[in-house]
């Protein structure tokens, strides 16, 4: 390979992939990245970087790039390239014809954590401002909208305690449901060298991850319990934790509600949630749980990072409740080294939380049915508002199956491919008459879409993300957008084009608008991350500079306590069967990059070129299976072909896959179920067969399962409330 | 401003009702935990926060239906949404009885 040729450009930047969200140098010549270094001075990478943000920028000139506009009539037309003006003229006429026809709730908007913090409220002004109604959400519904419902019901607080450089306090760190050492990669190392000085760790995840056991990286306790199982688990945690006093009386009588602690003491105190009684459950052994809890409650400073694996389940919320009902009870809030934090996956998932892309609340975590926050709202927008909570995504494909539901305007996202049951999906998607796509590629998504707008990936862009440290950072145009227009301009010009005038300079405008609109945001502009670098939230007069740890002196409830909520254990209605006896769960592998729509366009895929099915020794030769076999993955809600591997790294039971690939098609088996509190999918639990594929023809995937929502559920649910 | 809301032109719930039983019970299970006023508290403060108001109202119309497979306390929740002393506004945390 060359020596890299001499840049002439440096800018400062923040890397597309991972909540992590490390600050680069891009480094250019002309209008061409030739380098992407890590930046020193980056407050969350301390000038390191993985091998994404380190290598897998190219997909940004990828000959898949869409350059040109495009619209049809009908899916089923080819598409036709035109000039943005009539791109935007075409979508904001039938946006218009839809809610003519259907009623103004029948369309809504999705925006992206790939999309900065300026775009992501723009796209809920465009929901609320133009179409008029509340049927705006992003994809955090689909990961962590759990940590934003289950923190914020316990501490006050959707978002991380702590900043990353915490865990250098830590004495115990406690891993639920995420795999750092992969997902994260450079937390993972700042992880890694607190192990080394002597910090105890415990992973609690189905997988022997790489974070339980690799290269500087060995568990103390694995809890490798059985998925869907993280409450009754985490309940038996503090099953122990209560029954041999290791809990912090003088902290919960300080600083939280004494009522609601005693309320939870009582119900996970209680015989139900004995190690002896879980355990069987969980598949663990009763010891593990109490040795876990004793060293979890004995710190001194002990500190939980966790992901997906806690939130993408049918107790999603529950299980993040759980964490910060832990947290409190063992007095672990309220100074460095402790806390608890969820591990975002995509560089903005915080700010696509933070700014309002809800269907209820709007930025700030304020519900829409509160008049004083919508006038706030409706005085700078100059229009009035709606005060009902509209459509979450999932709903509004539910919504679209009965014909309510007819347009979208999807934000770099791509929902076929990324939400669950796939087939469900794409019959919601055909049933609707104005689908607009706005990506830097076509995608699964646009093959249904009747407009697109080529996007501008974040090289070409100015704005800010938010990691998962609540970290809000600059993003700087590096590169001129391809198509034109950086996205902000877009969702700006498809405003007017409905005939709402607005109109920004820059981005930074719409930073210092949404500054004046959410209170954590109140002191964030272009000028303040330009001084400072990068300022973390709450950022306001009180924080000029913005703040490092939550919560060190109240929690932000309104009487100022934290509080305790009661997380029964209720099992997930997905559960092996005869048909189908195994448990497949899924995660992410370092090189490459959740759905792969960019690092699959780059050579990183030469490490990870396809998704394999991992599977136990076993459970392959109860199928005479060997490595290599191609293989049929069939749930009750589709099927899917992975090549399988041996590995031991899952239990007997459990089978294991990554989603890096389209072709893998993990969702086309994944169910429909999903969190009770905010409908984010139960991606991790998923009952399936395997079996061995015989033939070289192999159809990738099979639509002809499709059925219904919920048809076969009925029947086991009637019997259990008649039982 | 919220009766415009709705979808012109359209019959039936918006979502698919088993969908809707579904995940209202799966909020009932939730709340089970507290004691049945609380529980219904919560139960009602969370529909009317988080759910669409089409929702709401094909919710209400199963029950008055003789709502079929939900749950005994979902169904004395949701008749709290009618009640306009009930309707206070939202909130994040343990239910408010």
């Amino acid at each position: 390979m060359p020596n890299p040729r001499k840049p002439e450009k440096e800018t400062i930047t923040i890397c597309p992939y991972c909540g992590v969200g490390c600050g680069f140098k891009a480094e250019t010549i002309g209008n061409e990245i030739v380098r992407m270094t890590p930046w020193k001075e980056g407050k969350s990478n301390h000038g390191h970087s993985c091998v994404k943000g380190r290598f897998a920028y190219d997909y940004y000139r990828h000959p898949d790039r869409v350059k040109t506009p495009m619209i049809r009539k009908s899916i089923d037309d080819p598409w036709q390239e035109v000039t943005w003006d009539e791109a935007f003229s075409y979508a904001a006429s039938e946006l218009k014809r839809v809610q003519a026809t259907y009623g103004r709730g029948s369309v809504g908007g999705v925006s992206s954590s790939r999309c900065t913090n300026e775009e992501i409220f723009l796209t809920q002004k465009f929901v609320r401002a133009v179409l008029g109604n509340n049927n705006i959400d992003n994809c955090a519904r689909i990961c962590h909208s759990p940590t934003q419902f289950g923190l914020t019901a316990t501490v006050g607080a959707g978002a991380a305690s702590q900043h990353f450089d915490s865990i250098l306090q830590a004495d115990v760190i406690m891993v639920v449901g995420a795999n750092p050492t992969e997902g994260h990669p450079v937390f993972g190392s700042m992880m890694k060298r607190r192990i080394r000085e002597g910090a105890k760790l415990i992973v609690i995840d189905p997988r022997r991850t790489e974070t339980v056991d690799s290269a500087h990286c060995h568990a103390d306790i694995h809890l490798s319990l059985l998925p869907g199982t993280n409450v009754a688990v985490l309940n038996s945690l503090a099953h122990v934790i209560v029954r041999e006093n290791l809990h912090k009386p003088e902290f919960i009588k300080a600083r939280c509600e004494w009522q609601e602690f005693e309320h939870w003491a009582e119900l996970v105190g209680s015989d139900e949630y004995a190690p002896e009684t879980v355990g069987p459950i969980a598949g663990l052994d009763p010891e593990d749980i109490r040795r876990a809890a004793r060293l979890y409650a004995s710190g001194p400073n002990s500190t939980v990072y966790y992901g997906l694996g806690v939130t993408e389940h049918s107790q999603g919320s529950t299980g993040v409740m759980c964490l910060g009902n832990l947290g409190l009870a063992c007095g672990m809030y309220g100074r460095e080294g402790v806390g608890v934090n969820p591990l975002r996956g995509q560089g903005n998932v915080q700010g696509g939380s933070c700014l309002g892309s809800w269907p209820h609340v709007f930025s700030g975590y304020r519900f829409v049915t509160d008049k004083a926050t919508r006038s706030s709202f409706e005085a700078e927008w100059g229009v009035t508002l709606d005060g009902e909570p509209g459509l979450r995504l999932p709903n509004m494909f539910d919504a679209a199956l009965t014909d309510h539901f007819k347009g979208m305007y999807i934000m770099g996202e791509d929902p076929v491919q990324s939400d669950p049951n796939q087939n469900h999906i794409i019959s919601a998607l055909k049933k609707m008459e104005c689908v607009i796509v706005h990506d830097i590629f076509e995608n699964e998504t646009s093959k249904y879409a009747h407009v697109f707008l080529p996007g501008s990936s974040s090289m070409e862009k100015d704005g800010s993300f938010t990691n998962a440290e609540r970290r809000l950072g600059r993003v700087r145009k590096v590169v001129e957008p391809l198509a034109g227009y950086q996205d902000w301009e877009v969702t700006v010009k498809l405003m007017n084009a409905m005939g709402y005038d607005v109109h920004y300079n820059h981005a930074g405008e719409v930073l210092d608008e949404l500054a004046r609109l959410s209170p954590a945001y109140g002191g964030a502009s272009f000028e303040l991350l330009d001084r400072v670098g990068s300022a973390q939230w709450p950022v306001n007069k009180d924080a000029p500079e913005g703040t490092e740890v939550l919560h060190m002196e109240k929690f932000p409830r309104a009487n100022g306590l934290g509080t305790f909520m009661l997380t029964g254990f209720v099992p997930t209605r997905e559960r092996v069967t005869e048909q189908f006896p195994l448990l497949l769960t899924t995660g992410r592998i370092l090189s490459q990059y959740n759905v792969g729509t960019q690092t699959r366009r780059t050579a990183n895929s030469m490490w990870h070129a396809e998704d394999v099915l991992e599977m136990s020794l076993g459970d392959m030769q109860t199928r005479g299976l060997r490595d290599g076999d191609w293989v049929k993955v069939t749930s009750r809600f589709g099927a899917t072909q992975l090549r399988v591997k041996e590995s031991v790294r899952v239990n007997p039971g459990v089978i294991y896959t990554t989603f890096h690939h389209a072709e893998s098609k993990a969702n086309a088996v994944t169910s429909d179920l999903s969190d009770w509190a905010t409908n984010c999918p139960e991606y991790k639990v998923t009952a399936v067969e395997v079996s061995k594929v015989t033939t070289d023809n192999r159809p990738r995937t099979d639509t002809a399962q499709q059925r219904p929502q919920h048809e076969e559920r009925r029947e086991p649910e009637l019997a259990e409330a008649e039982g | 401003m919220a009766e415009s809301i709705g979808t012109a032109n359209v019959e039936g719930e918006v979502i698919d009702l088993d969908h809707l039983v579904v995940m209202a019970n799966q909020i009932g299970d939730f709340f089970a935990s507290y004691p049945p006023e609380r529980a219904r508290e919560g139960l009602r403060n969370h529909l009317r926060t988080y759910w669409d108001p089409r929702m709401r109202t094909a919710l209400l119309e199963h029950i008055d239906a003789g709502g079929d497979g939900l749950q005994e306390r979902v169904i004395e929740a949701a008749r709290l949404l009618r009640d306009r002393e009930s309707d206070k506004s939202g909130y994040y945390g343990p239910p408010k009885a």
